[in-house]
């Protein structure tokens, strides 16, 4: 296939580019124009993090044909202003907190801007339209609204926004500028994708085909005869023990699965090829011989004596108990018990970034550019898993596109280390967002019962509750979530006598790990839920049975804390209540 | 690789020869954006891409006497903006402004909606309650077809993009005592296909009390766009009351076979069009300066 030449004018500026006619657009402008900036969410056309203006119309370039933009205008986010020249949106987002981990911002300032290049007295409404395109997952899209009115207010010539943010003589008790602020807003933030090194390769993971499968026989030789392939590694060439996992005492992840898969997310092989395109073919060629087992999907069937076990010490990965007071007690005080069972569901993370690294030798160090949120984490699996001395290892927390604890696991950071060590090669490896899905970790589904009671004044007597967690395949941060759960089993909510069973089991599902608040929102669920029904059942209000029994000064939690400073609930309670007019 | 060569032509009769020359293995690419995935996900596979997107003729809105005519090319941000059909024509203006999201609406055209032949295509609903017709020019000449025709199975269109092209829509205006409306309900309000959709036409007498005509589309409910042909007839020569409104939501209760999907349950997907139904005829009777009596 012969490369054809692509005239593109972007940012003002003509280009010459000589590319295959299969090249999309987002590719042409991050790698041969060279502006990273345009970001890949989702490649699907459906996040907006690769939004350009082309011919002054915002559109998706990550399903856009190059070719498709030949002869035409496009804009970037690096056409919009420069860091010592900022355009008011760029301005107005840092001022306003619009920005947070910076990957859907370029997308979303483009997206304004074409608003504003049409309307620049916009309503809400306009706006929220005008970015509804524009997935953002830290923000709430509040802030960037407010940017957007910031800006246009600017551009009508009323209000400027607030720039600097501070200046240093009022810094204290104010509001201040983001440190990483200025480049992630010019597009010039390096996230772990936008990193490009001379001679680099691509490596490919092979996923399981099977939730529950004995391994045979892997069968590389096709795929390492294809021309561009490089290496094609498997468990056998992980040079140390080939495991992770976060829990130190519980480490049964295998960097590339050995003998056994026990989710669709494992790892079976590596391919490090000279393109991603070459990688991907190379995956198809490889023949892995699979004997599939019985699997397990719910902690129900997890738990039942004769149920197939994911690792051999069995499925029941922790026990955990809070007990403190006496429950029977407790419920025989009680003018009114209340209980139930209660299910929740996998969440994903969905950061808008999916994962993504580079690894290369610098001077005898393997350096290695990567998502992250437990960058020293990280370096100690990669150097026990490569038998290399920690101090040989570095590893560069690139900027994060979300995270949320979905990037505090090793996902792909100790394979793409292991590609360049292989190989010697700098490395690239970057999953797509349905890659990220499968091997991601994920929000703990819970299966709940519960059991409260409460006097007739509201006091609640007693609390009983059994959990469990499906950890699915590893246990990740499983035990470390169903602890925090026994812990707040009963939230903010003072409780004199309590009996928490927290059990974490491993099924073959997707992993679940650390999401926001870990192991607290699941058990909300289900005492909110109760605590509304008792109040309902003692005739008093869902706002009074919660000034009854929340924490204040005091307070004695379930570990048999008790709380001395800063005990916010009733002081944020009061603002809920009184905000969301809960009372009206 | 997705494909070898492409090609941007900016005539018709180049598109036409190109596919020609290509014998089959060549395909049209409008605004790509359902083309782009079905080709990532190996679904479609063609060796050449025909990109029509300068083929400049045939992206227009016209008023011709008593006709409009839209271009194939026409984006859906162009049609939802267009101040023809906002005034004449609401429920392709209001259908086009529903799909995807302001990136998408940019690139998408109403002739890969069409042809992409999804049942619930927003601006196929709304051309099939106008009783569009497509012009069709491939190797062989021209003809013209309706829009509710144009459909062999799910996702697949009679349209065959390797040798023809859709290159414009055309119906009649709606006359003084016309009007249209259309209505969507889906999960989110961007980027979420509908869990249903419902594009009405209707005609009254001079005094705006009887209904004189009237056609309604749904989908998702079929392969295709679904006329509710006996919820129309129900409607036709009867007076604009509640209670003629309340038959109509009797029939189509009965008339329409929804299925559960990922988007809603089949029992949601029937309440919702007892509501869709009753809320465009309020709509299209009220924009006309009429009323429904009690």
């Amino acid at each position: 296939m012969g490369k054809k030449q692509l005239n593109l004018n972007v940012n003002g500026k003509p280009y010459e580019l000589y590319v295959e006619p299969d090249k999309k657009l987002v590719e042409v402008i991050r790698e041969e124009v060279g502006l990273t900036g345009t970001k890949i969410g989702c490649n699907n056309g459906e996040c907006g993090a690769c939004t350009i203006l082309l011919e002054g119309e915002p559109v998706a370039s990550c399903m856009m044909p190059a070719f498709k933009a030949h002869g035409k205008n496009i804009v970037t986010v690096e056409g919009l202003g420069t860091a010592q020249n900022l355009h008011p949106l760029q301005k107005s987002f840092l001022a306003y907190g619009a920005v947070q981990c910076g990957f859907c911002t370029p997308g979303m300032l483009i997206s304004a801007k074409a608003l504003l290049d049409k309307n620049l007295n916009p309503t809400e409404l306009d706006i929220r339209q005008s970015i509804s395109g524009n997935l953002c997952r830290c923000t709430g899209y509040k802030k960037i609204v407010d940017a957007v009115q910031g800006a246009a207010a600017e551009l009508r010539g009323e209000k400027e926004v607030k720039w600097p943010v501070t200046t240093e003589d009022d810094i204290v008790g104010s509001s201040v500028t983001r440190v990483d602020g200025i480049p992630k807003v010019t597009g010039e933030s390096k996230f772990a994708n936008d990193y490009f090194f001379p001679n680099m390769a691509y490596a490919k993971t092979l996923f399981s085909a099977h939730p529950h499968a004995l391994i045979k026989n892997i069968d590389t030789s096709k795929a390492q005869a294809l021309d561009g392939v490089i290496g094609v590694y498997t468990s056998k060439d992980v040079p140390g023990p080939n495991i992770v996992g976060i829990m130190p005492h519980i480490k049964d992840t295998p960097v590339l699965a050995g003998d056994k898969v026990r989710c669709y997310g494992d790892a079976v092989a590596l391919v490090v090829a000279e393109s991603a395109e070459i990688a991907e073919e190379a995956l198809s060629l490889i023949d892995v011989e699979y004997e599939p087992l019985p699997g397990v999907f719910t902690v129900e069937d997890a738990i039942k004596e004769d149920a197939p076990k994911v690792h051999e010490g069995g499925n029941l990965l922790l026990h955990r108990k809070m007990y403190r007071g006496d429950v029977e007690k407790g419920f025989s005080e009680a003018a009114v018990i209340v209980e139930d069972n209660f299910k929740t569901r996998m969440n994903e993370h969905a950061y808008i970034e999916p994962e993504a690294g580079v690894a290369l030798f610098e001077g005898g160090v393997l350096k290695v550019y990567t998502i992250t949120q437990g960058a020293h984490y990280h370096r100690g699996e990669i150097a026990v898993n490569l038998n290399l001395p920690v101090s040989k290892v570095r590893v560069i927390q690139t900027t994060t596109g979300g995270g949320f604890g979905g990037k505090i696991d090793v996902s792909l950071q100790v394979l793409v280390a292991l590609a360049a060590f292989k190989t010697g090669r700098p490395v690239k490896m970057a999953y797509s967002r349905e890659e990220s899905m499968i091997n991601s970790t994920k929000r703990h589904p819970y299966y709940m019962h519960y059991k409260i009671g409460a006097r007739s004044d509201g006091k609640l007597t007693a609390v009983q509750a059994e959990i469990y967690g499906d950890t699915g395949a590893y246990s990740s941060h499983g035990p470390g979530v169903l602890t925090r759960t026994a812990a707040s089993i009963i939230g903010p909510y003072e409780v004199d006598n309590i009996k928490a069973d927290a059990y974490c089991v491993y099924t073959n599902n997707p992993q679940a790990g650390a999401m926001r608040a870990f192991g607290s929102p699941q058990a909300s669920i289900a005492y909110e839920a109760l605590m509304d029904e008792l109040a309902q059942k003692l005739g008093i209000s869902a706002v009074e049975i919660r000034r009854i029994n929340g924490y204040r000064k005091g307070s004695v939690i379930p570990t048999g804390q008790v709380l001395t400073d800063g005990v916010g609930f009733m002081e944020t309670f009061e603002k809920v209540v009184e905000k969301s007019e809960f009372n009206r | 690789m997705y494909w070898e060569n492409y090609y941007l032509p900016e005539t018709v009769e180049e598109v036409l020869k190109h596919l020609k020359d290509s014998n089959g293995n060549a395909r049209i690419m409008a605004g790509g954006t359902d083309l782009m995935i079905l080709v990532k996900n190996g679904i479609v596979k063609t060796r050449e891409i025909v990109d029509v997107c300068n083929v400049k003729e045939l992206n227009c809105i016209k008023e011709e006497g008593s006709l409009i005519r839209v271009g194939a090319l026409t984006t859906h941000t162009q049609l939802a903006e267009s101040e023809l059909l906002k005034k004449k024509v609401k429920v392709l203006a209001k259908a086009a402004s529903k799909v995807g999201s302001p990136q998408i609406r940019n690139a998408g055209t109403i002739g890969g909606n069409v042809v992409n032949a999804h049942s619930a295509a927003d601006t196929a609903v709304a051309l099939t309650a106008l009783n569009a017709k497509a012009r069709i020019q491939g190797a062989e000449g021209e003809l013209e077809k309706p829009v509710s025709e144009l459909y062999v199975e799910a996702g697949k269109s009679f349209v065959d993009p390797t040798k023809e092209i859709i290159t414009e829509f055309v119906f009649d205006v709606p006359g003084e005592n016309e009007a249209t409306a259309f209505m969507r309900h889906a999960k989110r309000k961007a980027l979420a296909l509908p869990i249903l959709n419902l594009a009405l036409w209707l005609k009254t007498n001079s005094d705006k009390s009887m209904i004189e005509d009237v056609r309604i589309a749904l989908g998702p409910m079929d392969y295709k766009p679904l006329r509710a042909l006996e919820t129309e007839n129900i409607l036709k020569g009867q007076p604009l009351t509640e209670k003629t409104i309340k038959e109509a939501q009797e029939t189509i209760v009965k008339e329409i076979k929804p299925r559960d999907s990922f988007q809603g349950g089949a029992s949601y997907k029937i309440e919702m069009a007892k509501v869709f139904l009753a809320r465009a005829i309020v709509e299209a009777v009220s924009d006309l300066g009429g009323k429904i009596d009690g």
